[in-house]
This record gives C-alpha cells, sequence and structure tokens, in this order.
C-alpha cells in the first residue's frame, strides 16, 4: 500500500515536469478535438502518430497518447448531444437521451453532465487503476504461457464472435486480421511467412497502415460513395451548466456508471459499448422520471452512460499494463506502440519499467482535470471545429492519414497498400463486417501464437496442458460459454415465441 | 468512427438476435428482391474471395517448414488453422448469400446507390499521393491528393464540383495544410518526409 503511495508520487515527479504536461496538455486537446470531429476516432489517431514513436521517448508518448484516447471520450459526447452522430462508438448512448435534451433547449446540461460524469467517473477508475493494478500484476506474474494463450483466445472470441450481428462475419474478420499478423517473420523459429518475396513484408505489415486503410482512408471513401447527401441538423448550444435538482439526479448516475463501466473495461468485452448500453438500461429502470426518457431527454440518461464509458476506458489499462492484452481497438494500437519501443507490455512492465507505468497512472489524473477545464468553459470553442465543411474535413484526414503511412517506413508502397485496406473497409462497412477483429487479430495474433507454442514446448508438444491446468480449464470453458451460450439463448427464445 | 452498426451490435448481446435466426431463407421480404440483386452478387463475390484467399493461404502453408521443436507445432501450423478457418467462414457466407443473403444485415447507412463519379475523384487523390510523392515531395503531393478528393466529395454532395476559382482556392487550402504539416513532423518531430527542393521547407 505504502509502496503503491511512494511509486505514484514518484509518477507524479514524473509526470508533473513541463515537458510531460505539454504532452499530456496536447493529447488532452487532440483528444478532444478529434472526438468532436466525425471521421477520426482514438484508435485511428493514435496509429497515424505512431511514427513519433521513433523519436519521442516512451513515457512522453504514452502520456501523449493515453491523453488522446480519453480525450476523444469527452469530445465525443460534445459531437452526440449536439449532432446526434456521436463522434465515438461509446458515445453512441448519449445520442439517445442528451441529443433529445438539446433539442429542448437543455444542451448546456447535457454537455455539463457529461463532462463532469466524465471526470468524477475518470478519476475514480484512475483510483481503482491505481490500487488494483499492482495486485493484478503480481498475480499475473503467476501465470504460464498456456493461461496467457487461453485468454489471447477469450479476447478473439469475444470481440469478433460475441459482439456484433452475426458469428460468422465477426469470425471471418477476426481471421483476416490473425492471417495480416502471419505475414512476415516467426517470433519463434525467424521463419519467413507469406511474404511473397517483397522484401516490405519481411518485418510484417505495420500497424498504422492497417488501421488507418480500415478506419480513416475507408471512412473518406464510403462517404464519398455512400453518404454525401445526408446532412445533420445541429442543435444550439447553451451554457454548460446544471441546477441543483440536475445536479442531484445526476451524481448517483455517474457512481452507477462507474461502477458498471469499470469491470467491464478490465475484461476482453470488446471496449465500452457494452457497458455503455447497460448503464442506460439501468438508470431507465431506477429512473424516477421515466416519462422523460426517448421524449423530452433525461439527464440520467447521459450522465450514467457518459461515466461507464469514461470509467471503462480507463479500466482498458488493467489489462494493458498487467497482462499485455488489449480489450479495446485503441488498447491494441497501444499495444503496438510499447512494441515500437521494445516494451514488452505484461506483468514484468511494473518492475522492468515501473517509471513509465506510474508516470502514465499519475498523467491520468492530471489529464482527467486538463479535460474538464478544456470540456466545460471552453467546449464553445470545441463546438466551432463542427462548422467545417465536410469535403475539406475528409479531404484533410487523407493527408494526416499520408503522414502515419508514409512517415512509418518512407514507403510509397505502403500507400497503395494503404488504399488496399481502404477499399476493403468500406466493402466491410457497406456489408456489415465488423473491422475491430481485424485489428486485434493482426495484433494480438504473432502474441498468441507464440504463447501457444511456448505452452505446448512445456508440455512436450500435449494439447492437454491447457486444461490440465485448472486455471487455463476455467478460462477455456468460459470461452466455451461465450461460443455456445447466445445460439442457445436464442433458440431459447425464439421457442418461448413460438408457444 | 467503427459505423453505425456497434449501435445494434451492442445490444445484440442483451436484446437476443432476431428470432427468424434458424428460420428458412424464404422469409426474406419480397419487396427488396429487386434492389438487392447487385447486393447478393456482391456478398457471392465476398464470400468467394475468402475462399480464393484461404486456398492461397493453404498453398502458401505447404512451402512453410513444420520443423517443431518441443512443441509438437511448428511455424506452418497457425497458417493452416487460420486457412482452414476462413475456408470455413468463407463456405458459410457463401451459402448465406446463396440462400438469400446474409442474415441479420443492420440498414448500411447512407444512400442506396453508390455515387462512383465521386469516388474515382477521391481515389484518383490517393492514387496520385502514392505515386508522386517521391517526386514531387510531401507537400505539393499531398496538396495535389487534396484538391482531387475535395473536387470529389463535393460532387458526392450534389454541389457543383467547382470551376478554376474553386480550384485555385482548394489549392491554396491544400498547401496551407499541408505545409505546416510537413513543418511539424520533420522539424520538430524529426521524421522523414519527402520534399522537392531538397530544404526543409517543401
Amino acid at each position: 500500500m505504502l509502496d503503491t503511495w511512494n511509486h505514484l508520487l514518484s509518477g507524479f515527479a514524473t509526470a508533473g515536469t513541463p515537458i510531460n504536461l505539454m504532452w499530456a496538455f496536447v493529447g488532452c486537446a487532440l483528444g478532444t478535438a478529434i472526438g468532436v470531429l466525425p471521421g477520426l476516432g482514438p484508435a485511428v489517431t493514435v496509429a497515424m502518430l505512431l511514427p513519433i514513436t521513433a523519436q519521442v521517448e516512451p513515457t512522453a508518448s504514452m502520456i501523449f497518447f493515453a491523453g488522446i484516447y480519453y480525450g476523444a471520450m469527452y469530445g465525443g459526447s460534445t459531437t452526440s448531444i449536439l449532432l446526434n452522430t456521436p463522434g465515438e462508438t461509446g458515445t453512441m448512448v448519449t445520442a439517445l437521451e442528451g441529443f433529445k435534451m438539446a433539442k429542448n433547449g437543455r444542451a448546456g446540461s447535457a454537455l455539463a453532465t457529461a463532462a463532469i460524469g466524465s471526470f468524477v467517473a475518470g478519476t475514480l477508475a484512475t483510483i481503482l487503476v491505481t490500487l488494483f493494478a499492482p495486485v493484478v500484476a503480481e498475480f499475473a506474474v503467476k501465470l504460464g504461457p498456456p493461461e496467457y494463450f487461453c485468454m489471447m483466445l477469450l479476447a478473439f472470441i469475444t470481440v469478433s464472435a460475441v459482439l456484433g450481428q452475426s458469428t460468422v462475419r465477426g469470425l471471418t474478420a477476426l481471421f483476416i486480421g490473425l492471417a495480416l499478423g502471419l505475414i512476415g517473420m516467426d517470433q519463434i523459429s525467424g521463419q519467413v511467412r507469406y511474404t511473397a518475396g517483397i522484401p516490405e513484408f519481411m518485418d510484417g505489415i505495420e500497424t498504422v497502415l492497417i488501421a488507418v486503410g480500415l478506419f480513416a482512408v475507408s471512412e473518406v471513401l464510403y462517404n464519398a460513395l455512400y453518404e454525401g447527401k445526408s446532412s445533420a441538423d445541429m442543435n444550439r448550444l447553451t451554457r454548460a451548466q446544471m441546477t441543483p435538482t440536475e445536479w442531484r439526479r445526476s451524481w448517483p448516475a455517474w457512481l452507477r456508471g462507474t461502477a458498471i463501466g469499470f469491470p467491464f473495461g478490465t475484461i476482453p468485452a470488446g471496449g465500452s459499448e457494452i457497458p455503455t448500453f447497460l448503464s442506460y438500461a439501468t438508470e431507465k429502470k431506477l429512473s424516477k422520471h421515466k416519462e422523460e426518457f426517448g421524449t423530452t431527454g433525461a439527464i440520467e440518461g447521459v450522465a450514467g452512460p457518459e461515466a461507464a464509458n469514461n470509467a471503462a476506458v480507463t479500466a482498458t489499462l488493467v489489462p494493458l499494463l498487467t497482462l499485455g492484452i488489449p480489450t479495446s481497438v485503441t488498447a491494441a494500437i497501444l499495444l503496438s506502440a510499447l512494441q515500437n519501443y521494445g516494451i514488452q507490455a505484461g506483468p514484468q512492465l511494473f518492475q522492468t519499467s515501473s517509471g513509465l507505468v506510474w508516470a502514465l497512472i499519475a498523467s491520468l489524473y492530471i489529464g482527467n482535470v486538463m479535460l474538464l477545464v478544456l470540456n466545460l468553459p471552453l467546449v464553445g470553442l470545441w463546438v466551432k471545429l463542427l462548422k467545417i465543411p465536410k469535403p475539406q474535413l475528409y479531404a484533410g484526414i487523407l493527408i494526416f492519414a499520408t503522414v502515419g503511412v508514409y512517415g512509418m517506413r518512407q514507403s510509397s508502397f505502403d500507400l497503395f497498400i494503404m488504399y488496399g485496406f481502404g477499399l476493403l473497409g468500406t466493402l466491410m462497412r457497406r456489408y456489415d463486417f465488423p473491422v475491430a477483429p481485424v485489428i486485434v487479430g493482426m495484433i494480438l495474433g504473432p502474441l498468441a501464437e507464440a504463447q501457444m507454442r511456448n505452452a505446448l514446448s512445456i508440455g512436450e508438444g500435449h494439447w492437454s496442458v491447457f486444461w490440465d491446468r485448472p486455471m487455463s480449464f476455467s478460462l477455456l470453458a468460459v470461452v466455451v460459454i461465450c461460443l455456445v451460450l447466445p445460439p442457445v439463448w436464442t433458440a431459447i427464445q425464439k421457442r418461448r415465441n413460438a408457444t | 468512427m467503427g459505423g453505425t452498426s456497434t449501435n445494434e451490435c451492442a445490444t445484440s448481446i442483451w436484446v437476443p438476435r432476431d428470432p427468424d435466426f434458424f428460420e428458412s431463407p424464404n422469409a426474406m421480404s419480397e419487396h427488396s428482391a429487386s434492389k438487392t440483386s447487385s447486393q447478393t452478387s456482391t456478398q457471392i463475390g465476398i464470400a468467394l474471395l475468402g475462399l480464393v484467399l484461404s486456398f492461397l493461404m493453404m498453398w502458401g502453408a505447404t512451402g512453410i517448414s513444420s520443423e517443431a521443436g518441443y512443441a509438437g507445432v511448428g511455424p506452418n501450423f497457425l497458417p493452416w488453422v487460420v486457412a482452414m478457418f476462413l475456408a470455413a467462414c468463407s463456405a458459410w457466407l457463401l451459402w448465406e448469400s446463396l440462400t438469400g443473403g446474409y442474415r441479420h444485415m443492420p440498414e448500411a447507412s447512407g444512400a442506396e446507390s453508390a455515387d462512383w463519379h465521386a469516388f474515382a475523384w477521391v481515389s484518383a487523390g490517393v492514387l496520385a499521393n502514392a505515386a508522386l510523392i517521391n517526386v514531387a515531395g510531401f507537400v505539393l503531393s499531398c496538396a495535389l491528393c487534396f484538391v482531387l478528393a475535395v473536387r470529389g466529395l463535393r460532387v458526392s454532395q450534389g454541389d457543383a464540383a467547382g470551376n478554376l476559382s474553386q480550384t485555385l482556392k482548394d489549392c491554396v487550402l491544400g498547401f496551407l495544410i499541408a505545409a505546416p504539416v510537413f513543418w511539424l513532423f520533420t522539424m520538430f518531430l524529426s521524421i522523414n518526409l519527402p520534399n522537392l527542393t531538397g530544404t526543409p521547407w517543401l
């Protein structure tokens, strides 16, 4: 306990240096901006900025990237409330009630409860990370390759088969991601696979290339192809403040949202969508003002999901830092940033890179304060970003995409591949293939393969190593449940409906 | 980001999937039959593409060493597994597309028909950039990309593509975005981006 406190204080000392404060601030501001803007998300923004890992030292860039990650969650709610087009997937639920509130002239209250709720949840979640991450890391040291492999398997299954409309489309996306991860040199034997003799493929395909192609370029292409005629009306902005009644109605929702969001962020359940929906359902059930839901807009319906969203986002750092397992797309890209530095995320991280970890955690506290200031008094500034006309905005995104992709390896060949992934992303979006499994599969795939082969080496080639150990057996059981339960559940429901 | 389908994605866990999951494909409504014919062929195309890819992977996997060591599985193990599963998923998708289309498709966002004219302009922008960046340098190449893409996106909105003076304005704007980005990344972050004149300015 005292140990944690000392580490945290030294973390504050590192994060509080002017240069690191500057990185945190730029990250938070940039995150808010891209959260507000449609078309760019935190994952692709961090991906585009991966080339800076070649120059900037790891602590500063992780502080910067983390600032972008949770800054985007603050900014995303602004767009949801004013425009009804969620800037981020995690703020989708906010749009349900927030947009209705804004329509009825209460945009300011909605923005205030979103920003303050994000701050409360973000700070509470950071405290929980501070307390739990070292404990988890200590426990995780005892886990062997079989357990790690099963946990990664679980992450694959939840991100592809459980989330989403169709299991088969999710799995297809996952295997495409795994196939992409195979390209290049095998980690264990050094054997070269699927490079087709192209030297550029020897080190594998860069994460930035795939993320930028699948998210940014495909977004621009999809807009040109299908969404040119879609338009959205913007609600009028009012002063971001709350009445005492609204405070009274908001704070229990914030706390409940945090309690729902945090656990979901720590397990591989695909990020913040489920907890936000769960929190929304909870608030709707508990509210004394049920008539406001879906009509004039209920403030609990904004406060709860916003808190859940930020708590979940912060909590993704626990499995990322302690186990090296990303539970969201952005976390996967953060993992790839660490890999660029040759830093192995996992339980040893708390010993080998303890300075980095604690500075990162301390910067979360600081960043949340910065974001509260950036998003409450200054919200009008960000709203101006929404006035950028769509053609110029999306064409501008292409310039940034070029920086990220070209800057990584100085290869124009990569820009052609990026366009290819843009086409793939457009097709996937049109035919409802989820994109997250591709990214997670590609980044986590090679790590999972290494753990699997190490595990089999321990078991001297016997597959029973995966179910002889109690921990890995339990994890396997959860994987099976995740695969079997949804279809069975559907069948039961169907039978019930039929009778 | 990530598409609007996530809305339904997240609820699908708590609100179980459509009851027509196991129903016969005839349940597909008839009125949409005409508009979906091109969709169906694309769906078949995607499934076939997946199959081809998986067969290519299997063919590639035959050339990968199976040297296993203590593990009992070598570097060719995962390629085979991935290829097999990808083939299975593609076959399943093919079956779905032949028997009434992919299941549980949410309404795709945006217009029903594609605007290929706009798409061509944007694609030209990205590809021209890829082709020219080493020759013309980052700033000019990206400015050109911006001009072409902005034109396409304007077309897609149903606006006029822009006359000469509009195009000139686009050029200036593209330059004004690309140049500071170039300076920021090359001077402050020391990231190598190609220049035209051999100076750090252009």
